[in-house]
């Protein structure tokens, strides 16, 4: 019985009729370690690792993840290009029918990553790709248009259901089927269009909407909300010299204990904290609350997130006019607009009204 | 206002002398037509023929979709305004001839670059399940004009042929007795009886100043609407003929059929009579031709909607090309503004099949859109057995097989609320 | 405002007008290799970087 997936790879060994799959992890799935082996260079391994045999298995009996590709997340997005050319040489190399990257969960740097590198398989090798993530991770969109991204949510507990998903949708996408519309099939909205028929007409549709709108009940408007709207850029700074800085950071780092509970993740919280005649921060007074990066280093020394020594200096030397007394912190990460635009909101009423000219925005 | 339909079903139509309606077989006297027709000296002869459903028959371009009607005699005008003197309409009996439909051929297409075709009719094939026009009886009308007559008195000639043609064949089923009747409920913003129930009114767009109309473009009551501001219109004038499309055809789909059978104020009435809702009336208004345009329009129509209709929602359509997208969103905002709720209707704009190209207004309340299609569909249509066209170019230029693009088959992208192809985002 | 950071698609993906590369996702502003006084020495850099960018009518 010939080979379901031979016209598809012509190079397959006829002896294996195998769905030949490569796969990249990050070093936690990948089995290396944890946040502290996030800078690990990229690493080839044979067959399946990890979540790998699990997707192997639901993929079917013919399927065959062939290469495992481990990298750190910091490594992978501070030497993104080097990564992707290395990942697209070796999954060249390889032979596959499917290049699988996660599923990332609510990991930025992994869904970064994984994202960039689908996109550089799918475009040189026209082979099909297939990743997963949760909706607030910032590889969505920056590739949601380009990339079928499944939505694994942000639990990691949904492993399975979530490989389930990315299993059936490489096998259609393997195999030329038609893909159906993002809630059938379990992929993120990408932002492209086409017309289907519907059954009722848009008249009912309109008044429906309208009537669930004025009922407080949900509705799903036929067109979603726009994404971001051009920021319009503010003058730049006169006179520097004569210039009130306000330094704000994304990156958590709170005083110690936290008062105020910023939240490690989708914070809907911020602060502002005195740093009134401090010339520098010092690791004992200040903790980090954020659960997207080692931070470790930022706990060492937390100038290496908020660069207060430096412009402390800079105020001495009348390079900037007044440092302003506080600095305002709270955690960017797997955070919704929903909660950030808020959150901006209120902290630009507060510098606002403390007669701040410029802010330095520090994130991770 | 008591509008009372007289529906009389059509399943045939057939040439023949005297005109009359035997059963719901609809005889028609061509030369009685053609004399009618040739009243108006911009035509100088004129044909007719019919096309049914199921047939592989295909006629184009269309200019206009008409369904037969006519005012009982003492019950009014017949598009007043263009047919005779603007009274109101809306009162009184309609006889319709439901299941049949006069479409009329025009010469040319409304803009050939952007199709060489214009609307088509099909009759047969894939298509047909997206177009009611499809399950009609036509009488295709098509008029051959005096040659040199510049584009705009053409289009003239082309709408006048049609509501004309309409109405005299309507007129056969005075005589003949209606398989029912509806009479439509009262409504408007003083009626009473509807305590407790949500507020509602349609908000329509009928003309965008795109373009400027023709002096002597019918519109509103034979009215170019040149210069006007927004109206309060009681719904059974959309439905009895006050209003009729411009004469530049838009390719999001506007027809005389569906103002006489308006989708969404037919949707409101259903909504009213099952008292779920409390239909308070409409505002027919235009999409701007510039900025202070179109706040001056926007403006008022949500102060009528709002200060005379007192509604607690609304719903709202365009009219024309991708420019009367910014009336719609900014008449929807204010409204939001005031308290009333809205949802809105568009049309397909997108080029490259992206939904960020394809919003043209970016308004956080506004958030509640249907969103019409069209721009991505293709169907392969075949040659067909008959083409019914004005002229030997159309007859070769529609032949087939080719590609048809679905906003180029009258009746399957429409504005007027018609219309069942949806562009789903994914 | 100006913003220093490493994940710079992001920062563009979203509209900000001014944004400075910052070294590394762990130690922004900072670097843990190097000896605190070439460290601090990379930080004034960067700091200085940002200020000019606060500065310019560029969109960078």
């Amino acid at each position: 019985m010939p080979c379901p997936y031979s016209r598809l790879s012509p190079r397959a060994y006829p002896e294996e009729f195998a769905m030949r799959i490569a796969h990249y992890l990050n070093q936690f799935f990948g089995g290396i370690g944890a946040e502290e082996h996030a800078g690990k260079e990229l690493e080839v391994r044979d067959g399946a690792v990890g979540p790998g045999r699990l997707l192997e298995s639901l993929l079917g009996n013919d399927a065959r993840i062939v290469l495992t590709l481990v990298c750190g997340d910091n490594y992978a997005v501070e030497h993104q290009d080097e990564v992707t050319a290395s990942v697209v040489e070796k999954v060249r190399h390889a032979n596959v029918d499917l290049f699988v990257a996660g599923p990332c969960f609510d990991a930025g740097r992994y869904g970064m990553a994984a994202g960039a590198l689908c996109r550089a398989v799918q475009a040189e090798l026209s082979i099909s790709v297939v990743t997963a993530m949760s909706e607030e991770n910032p590889g969505v969109d920056l590739n949601r248009d380009a990339l079928y991204i499944i939505d694994s949510g942000t639990s990691i507990a949904n492993m399975r259901n979530v490989l389930d998903k990315m299993a059936r949708l490489s096998r259609k996408l393997v195999t030329k089927e038609p893909i159906g519309l993002p809630h059938e099939e379990g992929y993120l909205r990408r932002g492209w269009l086409r017309d289907q028929l519907v059954e009722k007409k848009a008249a009912t549709r309109l008044v429906d909407m309208l009537l669930a709108k004025m009922n407080g009940e949900p509705f799903e408007s036929e067109m979603p909300p726009t994404a971001f709207a051009p920021i319009p850029m503010p003058a730049g700074v006169k006179n520097l010299s004569r210039a009130k800085l306000m330094l704000i950071t994304d990156g958590g780092l709170v005083p110690k204990g936290n008062p105020d509970r910023i939240e490690g993740t989708a914070a809907t919280r911020w602060g502002s904290y005195s740093i009134e005649g401090r010339d520098d921060l010092r690791a004992e007074d200040y903790e980090v609350s954020h659960g997207g990066y080692d931070t470790r280093f930022v706990q060492e020394d937390p100038d290496r997130l908020v660069p207060l020594d430096a412009l402390r200096e800079m105020e001495k030397n009348g390079v900037i006019g007044k440092l302003h007394d506080e600095f305002i912190s709270t955690c960017g990460r797997s955070n919704p607009l929903s909660n950030t635009r808020r959150l901006g909101r209120e902290m630009a009423a507060k510098i606002k009204r403390d007669g701040v000219d410029a802010v330095i925005l520090t994130s991770t | 206002m008591q509008l009372t339909l007289a529906r009389h079903p059509v399943t045939d139509l057939r040439f023949d002398t005297p005109a009359r309606l035997e059963g719901s077989i609809l005889l028609i006297d061509r030369a009685e037509l053609r004399r009618l027709v040739l009243e108006d000296e911009s035509i100088v002869s004129v044909d007719f023929d019919i096309a049914r459903p199921g047939e592989r028959c295909r006629a184009g371009p269309i200019f206009d979709v008409i369904e037969p009607r006519a005012k009982a005699p003492g019950c009014g005008a017949d598009f007043p305004g263009i047919l005779g003197a603007p009274i109101t309409a809306g009162i009184g009996t309609t006889h319709v001839l439901t299941g049949a439909a006069v479409s009329v051929l025009a010469e040319i297409s409304p803009d050939p670059t952007r199709s060489a075709t214009g609307r088509v009719l099909e009759m047969s094939g894939a298509p047909v399940e997206a177009s009611e026009y499809s399950s009609l009886q036509h009488l295709i009308v098509i008029p051959h004009t005096k040659p040199g007559l510049p584009r705009q008195t053409l289009e003239k000639a082309y709408r006048l042929a049609g509501i004309r043609v309409a109405v005299e064949v309507a007129r056969s089923a005075w005589n003949h007795l209606p398989t029912n009747l509806q009479t439509f409920e009262p409504v408007g913003p003083g009626e009473k009886g509807r305590d407790g129930r949500a507020r509602v009114a349609y908000v329509g767009q009928i003309f965008s100043r795109q373009r400027k109309p023709a002096v002597d473009e019918p519109i509103l009551y034979g009215a170019n609407t040149d210069g006007m501001l927004p109206v309060m219109l009681h719904p059974d004038e959309w439905l009895d003929g006050a209003v009729v499309p411009s004469l530049h055809s838009w390719f999001g789909g506007t027809e005389t059929y569906f103002y006489q059978n308006h989708p969404i104020i037919l949707e409101l009435y259903q909504r009213h009579q099952a008292r779920e809702i409390n239909f308070v009336g409409t505002v027919a208004t235009i999409a701007g031709s510039d900025n202070f345009d179109r706040e001056r329009h926007c403006r008022a129509a949500a102060n009528l909607v709002k200060w005379n209709l007192n509604a607690d929602g609304a719903v709202l359509s365009k009219y024309g090309g991708g420019l009367p997208h910014a009336d719609l969103a900014e008449t929807a905002r204010l409204l939001e503004g005031m308290g009333i709720k809205t949802s809105v209707m568009v049309s397909d704009v997108s080029r490259d099949r992206r939904v960020e190209s394809a919003l043209l207004f970016n308004v956080p309340e506004v958030d509640a859109i249907v969103y019409n299609g069209g721009n991505g569909k293709q169907w392969e249509v075949p040659r067909v057995d008959r083409i019914i066209a004005a002229t030997p170019e159309f007859t070769e230029l529609l032949a087939g097989p080719m590609t048809i693009d679905a906003s180029n088959i009258v009746g399957i992208t429409n504005q007027q609320g018609a219309s069942r192809m949806r562009a789903m985002v994914y | 405002m100006v913003q220093i950071t490493s994940a710079l698609p992001i920062a563009k993906m979203v509209g900000a007008n001014r944004v400075v590369l910052g070294t590394g996702i762990v130690h922004v502003t900072g670097d843990a290799k190097l000896p605190p006084a070439d460290e601090k020495e990379l930080r004034r850099k960067l700091v200085q970087k940002a200020l000019d960018a606060l500065q310019s009518n560029e969109r960078e």
